[in-house]
């Protein structure tokens, strides 16, 4: 199922060139409006990572819902729910998901903090808030995904379908980054406070990933099969 | 006698909402350190947000119950708890609208501002968007089965997502708030005869709230039944029109639509 998604992407290229364009544009309008010394230093650690997430979110959220759209509109998906068990294919989609959002941020991430002359103070953290994240992103839109592609009116469906399921997510994410970019806690006292919060919001971002991932298994048979 | 008992009971429950109304301004002595009359607010505040959360788990309890609980003949899912789900979707829409309201008026009395995106605020207003977008994804689908199929899916994920805002948006809004504002909500030392009235009024609350379930419920149900009477029995829309109007107890703006809605499934 993975391997048949990324064929018929790499036939068509529509999804990785919309979404890495639409990100890449994304970062461009945000780092010209803030200027070239980018956000005020002192207040940089604090907004920037928001924006780096909503760029995210918006590239997820432009190009994530096509996979299960494209299905209905060339009316395949009769087809694959005959080929294949509701299971594997949800697990497809994710695996698919995945991999794009993986290389969306393996994109945005370095030229994000290349723009913003961003010194990452604890940058396993980062990547392990980046990984999380984006699969939580991946899971949480997959389902959501299902869901509007057999609905009208899609692509707005989709926004406001997923916001108030990604929103958790989101602020776990930002909350994270931030620790990510500031390092932990204030100098002098071994960074031990901010440790264990940034320890602690990396713990509820994993659970959150595997509830929804639950979830999405349990519930993307009967969303799926009529 | 079913009936004398159900009327009797919805006038002990006005009787009850009356009592509580008097408690709440003439009864309960003023919080100390409230501003002015402010803290008489809460009285119906805080039951509209237990109301309005009654409703969340009720609207995905019966979701749950309807992907994967109850059948009724010939169909694999009972259309019952979707009906009763939904209901419980536009009670949680309209509770939390009013506490959404009352908490902000208060808030502006207390805190000086409308708005400050205190844990409890930015719970409500997730849980509003989220009973928003139940709606909207309704309206998005035109087959009743599919359509009761996706919002139930839909419920669910959010029963699964809520927990987080309970454990994540008080642990990141501390950090941003000053103390007072928090414990300007921490009236552990409450005054007898404000905690009578307090849960009498969550009490009373809590019993229109499942009344209007009710209510509401057997309205849909009704709309459904003059749905499937025009679908099965009159092929064109005016015959449905007839359908729907021997029905004029009903009062609900939604049946109004219905025939529009009966002609197009009468036609797949």
């Amino acid at each position: 199922m993975f391997a048949k998604e990324w064929r018929s992407e790499i036939r068509t290229r529509y999804a990785l060139n919309t979404l890495a364009l639409f990100a890449v544009n994304t970062l461009v309008v945000v780092s010209a409006s803030l200027g070239p010394l980018g956000a005020a230093p002192g207040r940089s650690s604090e907004t920037l990572p928001v924006l780096l997430w909503l760029i995210l979110l918006f590239a997820a959220a432009a190009g994530l819902p096509r996979s299960f759209v494209h299905e209905e509109e060339t009316q395949t998906a009769t087809a694959l729910r005959l080929a294949a068990t509701p299971s594997a294919l949800f697990c497809g989609k994710l695996a698919y998901a995945l991999t794009l959002l993986a290389a969306l941020e393996a994109l945005v991430a370095p030229l994000f903090l290349a723009v913003m002359n961003l010194d990452v103070a604890r940058p396993g953290l980062l990547i392990a808030t980046l990984a999380a994240g984006g699969f939580g992103l991946a899971a949480g839109s997959t389902l959501v995904a299902a869901i509007i592609a057999q609905a009208r009116g899609k692509g707005t469906l989709f926004a406001v379908l997923s916001f108030p399921v990604l929103l958790p997510l989101l602020l776990l994410a930002v909350e994270l980054t931030r620790s990510a970019f500031a390092g932990g806690g204030p100098p002098g006292q071994g960074g031990q406070g901010g440790q264990g919060e940034a320890g602690v919001a990396l713990m509820q971002l994993l659970l959150y990933d595997g509830a929804v991932t639950t979830a999405g298994l349990m519930l993307f048979p009967v969303v799926w099969n009529p | 006698m079913k009936k004398r008992t159900a009327v009797a009971a919805s006038w002990l429950l006005w009787l009850w909402l009356a009592a509580v109304i008097v408690g709440a301004f003439e009864y309960a002595p003023l919080a100390a350190k409230f501003i002015g009359q402010s803290s008489r607010i809460l009285f119906f505040h805080v039951p509209m947000a237990w109301a309005a959360f009654t409703a969340f788990i009720t609207a995905g309890v019966y979701s749950v119950r309807y992907l994967f609980g109850g059948r009724s003949q010939g169909s694999p899912r009972d259309p019952r708890h979707d009906r009763a789900a939904r209901a419980a979707i536009e009670l949680g829409l309209l509770f939390g609208l009013l506490a959404t309201v009352t908490g902000a008026v208060w808030s502006r009395i207390m805190w000086g501002a409308y708005w400050n995106w205190d844990p409890r605020q930015t719970s409500i207003v997730m849980a509003l968007i989220f009973n928003g977008a139940y709606l909207a994804l309704r309206d998005a689908v035109e087959d009743a089965e599919k359509r009761a199929r996706l919002a139930a899916a839909y419920a669910a994920l959010g029963l699964v997502v809520t927990p987080f805002f309970f454990f994540v948006v008080p642990r990141i809004t501390f950090s941003l708030h000053p103390e007072p504002v928090i414990n300007a909500r921490g009236r552990v030392e409450m005054d007898p005869r404000m905690l009578q009235v307090l849960l009498a009024s969550g009490a009373g609350f809590m019993a229109l709230f499942f009344w209007l379930h009710d209510l509401r419920t057997r309205v849909l149900a009704v709309a459904d039944r003059v749905l499937e009477a025009a679908a099965a029995g009159a092929p064109s829309a005016s015959s449905a029109r007839a359908t729907g109007t021997s029905a004029p107890h009903l009062g609900e703006p939604r049946t109004g639509a219905d025939p529009a809605t009966a002609s197009q499934r009468t036609s797949n």
